[in-house]
């Protein structure tokens, strides 16, 4: 056999056999106590939105697309997961320290404001989370009540 | 031939994919401290926060002159200091405080270490680590008078800062409005 061909029955076994190595999937069912509800008040509309455009990578629960079964793309997106989890969990929020929620809650401002989030890439396929100019002021003036009222306490 | 063509894109593919992601799991660790300029610390500090202190100042001049790559290093000062400090020289008051500021203290030098490039953004996560530094200062003490100043142009007057001196220097405007800004408060 060619050695061109060797190669490629190799890359194509190890693309199989890496579809059996499947990540662990992020997803909770219990009821969090550190939920961002805890310490902040949250108005439905503005938990809709963030469970559509946010949750999938800031919290214990993602909604995974079809394509996290194929191998390495389910790879990659534990690893969006991971890191998005890390910088921000509202599953968390509850426990983080305040001045740590105070931070976080302007940076969410700030981040949509600036239109870094949510990111390019995962609009791109997730027409849910796409925000139009409404929802955009409905969660940076949620954001910035809600530092307004930790402010309250933590001046 | 369909086939090969069809299993060469497939390996192809996969091969991209892990590449992509070890680059991306890549930890940015390049310990540069040795450029790191401006003020130095003092060997006998006194104040246990004084090198984070230090870090921040020098990052609050360096946004006051516009400069977004010196105030990335002020950055990674900040990280360094934080890296080196000595938790046990706190009362267990001062130690609490500390444990409820060391995480945000570390993302936000992280953010403006990181974007050198975008000052806009360093100033946003500047106002954040200011409070920060309020509240470290305001539970360890300070060995030299330092001042609360803020801005009413700058995030509804929001924009708060720190200085070692008096004389204003406006960290958020910068340049084309440096002494935009008042003293708040005086803490020693």
């Amino acid at each position: 056999m060619h050695i061109f061909k060797k190669i490629l029955v190799v890359l194509l076994i190890i693309f199989i056999v890496i579809q059996f190595i499947q990540p662990d999937r992020n997803k909770s069912v219990q009821v969090v106590p550190a939920d961002v509800t805890k310490d902040v008040s949250v108005p439905e509309n503005v938990q809709i939105i963030l469970q559509a455009a946010c949750y999938d990578c800031h919290s214990n629960n993602t909604n995974y697309p079809w394509y996290n079964y194929v191998q390495p793309v389910g790879w990659i997106l534990a690893n969006h997961i991971k890191h998005g989890k890390r910088d921000l969990n509202f599953s968390d929020f509850g426990s983080y320290p305040i001045r740590k929620q105070q931070s976080k809650l302007k940076a969410i401002a700030d981040q949509i404001k600036d239109g870094e989030m949510p990111l390019y890439s995962y609009t791109i396929i997730h027409k849910k989370a796409r925000l139009s100019k409404e929802q955009k002021v409905l969660i940076t003036d949620w954001a910035q009540k809600a530092q307004d009222s930790l402010d309250k306490i933590n001046p | 031939m369909k086939k090969i063509k069809m299993i060469i894109s497939a390996g192809i593919i996969a091969l991209s994919f892990t590449a992509c992601n070890t680059a991306g799991s890549k930890q940015t660790n390049n310990t540069d401290s040795a450029q790191t300029g401006q003020v130095t610390m003092p060997a006998n500090n006194t104040n246990p926060a004084e090198g984070i202190v230090t870090g921040y100042l020098n990052l609050k001049n360096s946004l006051a002159d516009d400069n977004g790559s010196a105030a990335a290093k002020n950055g990674k000062e900040i990280l360094d200091a934080l890296s080196k400090f000595d938790a046990s020289r706190l009362t267990p008051d001062q130690k609490k405080v500390f444990l409820g500021l060391v995480g945000d203290i570390k993302e936000n030098s992280e953010h403006i270490s990181e974007n050198g490039d975008k000052i806009a953004h360093q100033r946003e996560h500047f106002e954040m680590l200011s409070k920060d530094m309020y509240d470290l200062l305001k539970a360890t003490g300070t060995s030299k008078e330092m001042y609360l100043d803020s801005c009413p142009m700058y995030d509804n007057g929001k924009g708060t800062w720190l200085s070692e001196m008096k004389e204003i220097k406006n960290p958020y405007l910068g340049k084309k409005m440096d002494t935009c800004g008042a003293v708040k408060e005086t803490i020693k």
